[in-house]
């Protein structure tokens, strides 16, 4: 061994290890790898060394099994096995569930009889007639109870000596057996018990485990068992303090509670005890009136005689008030109780509540709308996709497309397709006002360029601007559809082109210089190519001389703006950049 | 592993010169150590008890390196008196006592820091029923494996000299609760106790009942069995030439006549739980120490009687008891069982395991370890059995593993696969240090040209197809009808 030193490298549980068999390897150098080094047992080391275990550990590969010697069992002679084990064993279908203690399957009582206990009993029958004799199994009885009620009464009898007195164990006799001719042998057995308690010192008849009484005597008694393990000990802490006594308020509150309701539920009882009681009595004193009545002849109805029930009038009105509207004129018809004198007021009330409500909705609305419109009035909307959602009101002329599945293919085209399929005239009541800013095709009305000021998170500026729209019936189609259009194109290319996309734009058409002239004059976009600066001024100045202040402003707002990275954002802002796809304009959506 | 204690070195009794002359019947004392005869040899042997019967006077002997369980009652014709007999040595044991004082003091004053720190660790070996004081990789390395280490002074110098092995903690817990303990009447008294607690094994007190068997027969169903060890039954049954067990309800009795009647009145034919494997050779049966208080408490006595290391110092609430059984048409025959906690820090899968000596060798000690693991596989643990292992503990489990992992090794040679300890462990949910020890035991894993190495030797493989020829049984997986149980924290605070 000590010629081969080899520096062994530390074995990882994770390395991956090549499985071999000895004649994989070199036979000698198999020999000389298996080294003798000192193997962990897990035995106790005291016994490692024993002389059987050793010479076992050695055999282990060997073709002689070493075996470790032990005392060996055999099998017993004296014992009648089938005389004490006499039941016959039926093995249940399932897997056995049992849960009963040792003590609950025992049928009987836990006393087992001695030797002693069986001589004294026969020499104790055989002084009595054979009707008097008693059993075995009260005999037991008997002294069970007389160990149990020593036990309870008297904890400590062997260490004071005391003996529980007949007395009692005869009261102890008399609750637990019934059969009196069983009970006529106490007398005679508890002296008998008394007389072998006070041989085994006082102790429990039957002999019993050391359980641990006093720690310093007990730790070294190899007999003392199952002691009781150490409690482990919560950590006691402020909060768990709290806790506990909170737990504790709440289950005080808790049963409050529960006692409350167990108390009207009583008063409750009660009362209805005597609700009862005094309805006996008025049927009974009615019964006397209508024999006072018979007897002495009085005709008159017999109201008296029956209970009315008065309380059916405000029972009902208190009904009416969440009763919808539509079904107003369905009731009158319907209603019961009709012949009362204050119903047609009621009626007629109801009824002009209701419009009157009516109208106030329709007022509110129309206020709200007025507000609204107030609010929005000199704004374009010009965000990509509006809060609530911008639908163009359809166009008359254009059908809705619909699925329609028919069983055969229609006959002629379109002609009774469109009658079907036309919609209902909308009602001019609830024609339906659409909260939005107006858009740039609503503002007809307006000419004046306007600009408002807003501050927006993280103390940005924006200006928001509305041009003056310029009456030349070549209106721009609206932003939002041009903008989801060339969304909508933007990754459809079939081919991946490199080449950017040409836009023909024809600069000197009426519809760009009108564009340009709306496009305010950021410095940035001096430099931008193709673009004729002195074009553009002279496209803006006309509009922008009147309010030069306010361009300023905006112009520097937006310098602002876009040195935060956040100028797109800006509805103002994204003009110059929607440039090129207003030029692209897909034909379907240009309105005719 | 040296040789030399296989020629029987000395290493019963304290260690140390002694005087040495020869001794007559009258003479000879508990405490000699004389030549006694065992087995047609003469052999040293410790004498731990004297009676006299009407034979005439008998030796209690415990002979050297024999298990305890070897220990028997000598007449006096077996003892060898013209052999020189070594005296007990008065002076020499007082010193010892001394000097076990002044080992104890030093314990106390070095590390009661460390055991202030670390008071959790002692609830986790408490809670154990056999748990060993000392983490057994370790001893190993440090210990010569030449010195005969059961002499109570190396122990004493063991403890007193390495502090940082885990037992220690325990001694100077110990200590630190009961310092009024009067050491000069005991021997290393808490060194006994702690012994007793965690051990249940009494070795270092000579005068120890413990060490001697107490019992001598008992009548167990069909058998007569005899006890290896001592076992806390009711004192008075030492008196009794035999005592009676009921095969049930494992109820104990010293007197043949109430023995019948228990039994006339004894209904349990089946351990007194939930069967959770069935198959057409043996069932396992679940039991809650807690629920069976009492049938479990006589299981523990019982099976002391044939383990040295288990300690019935506590009570039985924190474990489950796995049983055996065997059917007949009387009704389930306890076989075996093993013991596991409800919730073991150390992840182990078996406390105490045990199979009745009537059914010992016939292969049910696997049955039972197989049992324990497939348990752990259903849990999706890696376990590994509690120490110290007995003698035949260590050669069952070490059975166990080599058996599984060669044949683990063999299919994978078959397909030229490469495998991790780990990947080993997880397959038979055994911990990786008991696959490493299994390896190394057997030879197998070798370290060649530069790397580890598993190798399987021939005579194994011959071995392993010997005896996969002679038809062994096996638990079927597939019949366990097993459900991890979950014990809620007040459960096992307060058993609601």
């Amino acid at each position: 061994m000590t010629t081969r030193k080899v520096r062994y490298k530390k074995l990882n549980i994770k390395t991956p290890l090549p499985v071999l068999r000895e004649h994989q390897i070199d036979a000698n150098e198999y020999e000389s790898l298996t080294t003798e080094s000192q193997i962990v047992t897990g035995v106790e080391q005291g016994e490692e060394n024993e002389y059987h275990l050793q010479a076992a550990l050695k055999g282990v590969g060997a073709s002689v099994d070493n075996e470790i010697p032990v005392p060996p069992p055999q099998k017993s002679v004296e014992a009648d096995y089938d005389e004490l084990y006499p039941t016959p064993y039926v093995e249940p279908r399932n897997y056995i569930k049992s849960s009963d203690t040792v003590e609950e399957t025992l049928k009987g009582s836990l006393y087992d009889m001695t030797t002693e206990d069986d001589e004294f009993l026969k020499n104790y029958n055989a002084k009595r007639p054979g009707s008097a004799h008693l059993s075995e199994h009260d005999f037991e009885r008997i002294m069970e109870i007389f160990e149990d009620t020593a036990a309870e009464s008297a904890p400590y009898a062997e260490v004071d000596n005391t003996f529980v007195p007949y007395e009692l164990m005869s009261q102890a006799i008399s609750h637990h057996i019934r059969e009196k001719s069983v009970q006529g042998h106490a007398k005679t057995i508890y002296e008998y018990w008394r007389g072998c308690r006070q041989v085994t010192g006082n102790k429990s008849l039957h002999p019993s485990l050391k359980f641990e009484t006093h720690q310093e005597h007990d730790d070294m008694d190899p007999y003392v068992c199952f002691r009781r393990r150490e409690v482990r000990q919560t950590r006691k802490t402020r909060a768990r303090d709290v806790q506990v006594a909170d737990k504790l308020k709440k289950l005080r509150r808790e049963l409050e509670d529960g006692r409350q309701l167990v108390v009207f539920a009583h008063r409750r009882e009660v009362l209805k005890r005597e609700m009862l009681k005094t309805d006996k009595l008025v049927y009974e004193q009615r019964a006397k009136l209508k024999e006072t009545k018979i007897r002495l002849n009085i005709k008159t109805d017999d109201d008296d005689l029956v209970n009315t029930k008065p309380q059916k009038r405000p029972k009902t009105e208190p009904q009416q008030p969440p009763r919808p509207t539509p079904h107003n004129q369905l009731r009158l018809a319907v209603r019961p109780d009709g012949g009362r004198s204050m119903e047609p007021v009621e009626l007629t009330l109801l009824r002009d509540k209701q419009s009157e409500r009516q109208l106030e909705l329709l007022n509110n609305i129309e206020l709200r709308v007025q507000d609204h419109r107030r609010w929005n009035a000199n704004y374009i909307d010009l965000t990509a996709d509006p809060l609530p959602p911008v639908k163009e009101e359809q166009e008359q002329n254009f059908r809705p497309a619909k699925t329609t599945y028919l069983m055969t293919p229609p006959a002629s085209a379109s002609d009774s397709m469109e009658v079907d399929e036309t919609p209902p005239a909308p009602e001019k009541s609830i024609e339906p006002f659409v909260f939005k800013a107006t858009s740039l095709e609503d503002s007809d009305e307006e000419e004046m360029p306007s600009f408002r000021r807003r501050v927006g998170r993280l103390g940005r500026l924006f200006i928001d601007r509305r041009p003056g729209k310029l009456r030349t019936g070549l209106s721009s189609p609206s932003r939002e559809s041009s903008l989801l259009q060339s969304d909508r194109w933007k990754y459809d290319d079939d081919d991946d082109d490199d080449e950017p996309p040409v836009y023909k734009i024809d600069t000197n058409s009426l519809r760009q210089m009108k564009f340009r002239s709306t496009i305010p004059l950021p410095t940035s976009l001096v430099r931008r190519p193709g673009l004729d600066i002195a074009q553009l001024q002279a496209a803006n100045r006309p509009v922008a001389l009147p309010q030069g202040q306010a361009l300023l402003q905006a112009a520097q707002a937006q310098a602002q703006a876009k040195a935060q990275a956040l100028a797109a954002q800006g509805p103002s802002t994204q003009v110059p950049l929607v440039q090129p796809t207003m030029a692209q304009q897909p034909p379907s959506v240009q309105p005719p | 592993m040296s040789p030399s204690a296989l020629n029987g070195e000395a290493a019963v009794g304290p260690e140390g010169p002694r005087q040495k002359s020869k001794a007559t019947v009258d003479t000879l004392g508990v405490g000699c150590i004389a030549m006694v005869e065992k087995n047609g040899q003469a052999r040293r042997a410790e004498i731990l008890s004297i009676k006299d019967t009407k034979s005439g006077r008998q030796f209690y002997c415990n002979f050297d390196n024999f298990n305890k369980r070897l220990d028997e009652w000598v007449p006096a014709k077996r003892i060898d008196f013209d052999h020189d007999v070594e005296w007990p040595n008065p002076d020499k044991d007082k010193q010892k006592d001394s000097k076990g004082k002044n080992a104890t003091v030093s314990k106390k004053k070095a590390p009661p820091s460390k055991a202030q720190k670390r008071p959790g660790k002692r609830e986790q070996s408490v809670a154990s029923e056999s748990v060993t004081p000392h983490t057994w990789p370790e001893v190993s390395d440090t210990q010569p494996p030449s010195k005969a280490p059961s002499t109570p002074r190396d122990l004493e110098q063991k403890s007193a000299g390495t502090p940082a092995i885990g037992g220690d903690e325990m001694d100077v817990d110990e200590d630190d609760q009961a310092p009024e303990v009067k050491k000069e009447i005991e021997f290393s008294r808490e060194a006994e106790i702690e012994k007793l607690r965690t051990g249940g094994s009494m070795t270092q007190n000579p005068t120890e009942l413990a060490r001697i068997r107490n019992i001598s027969k008992v009548q167990f169903g069909q058998f007569d069995l005899f006890p290896w060890y001592f076992s806390p039954y009711p004192e008075s049954f030492t008196q009794e030439d035999v005592i009676f067990i009921c095969e049930f309800c494992l109820s104990y009795y010293g007197d043949k006549k109430s023995f019948t009647r228990h039994r006339q009145k004894c209904t349990l034919q089946h351990p007194p739980g939930n069967e959770i494997y069935r198959d057409d050779y043996v069932s396992f049966f679940e039991i809650d120490g807690r629920r069976q208080r009492t049938w479990c408490r006589n299981l523990c006595l019982l099976s002391k009687m044939f383990l040295d290391h288990k300690t019935l110092y506590y009570d039985v609430d924190p474990f489950l008891f796995y049983v055996m059984t065997q059917k007949t048409e009387k009704g389930h025959h306890l076989v075996g069982y093993f013991s596991k906690e409800k919730e073991s820090a150390d992840n182990y899968n078996v406390a105490c395991i045990l199979t009745l000596p009537q059914y010992q060798r016939k292969g049910f000690g696997r049955l039972l370890i197989q049992f324990s693991y497939e348990l752990s596989k259903i849990e999706g643990k890696l376990g590994s059995p509690e120490k110290p292992l007995s003698d035949l503990g260590l050669l069952s489990y070490r059975q166990y593993w080599s058996e599984n992992i060669i044949d683990l090794l063999l299919e994978l040679n078959d397909r030229e696969e490469k495998s991790s300890i780990e990947s080993i462990s997880t397959s038979l949910a055994m911990t990786t240090q008991d696959v490493e020890h299994t390896l190394q035991a057997l030879k197998m894993q070798v370290y060649h040209k530069g790397e580890h190495k598993l190798v399987l030797p021939e005579s194994m493989i011959q071995q392993r197809e010997k005896a996969k020829s002679k038809k062994k049984r096996y638990i079927s997986p597939e019949n366990i009808q097993w459900k991890p149980p979950i014990f809620t924290a007040s459960s096992r605070t307060w058993g609601w």
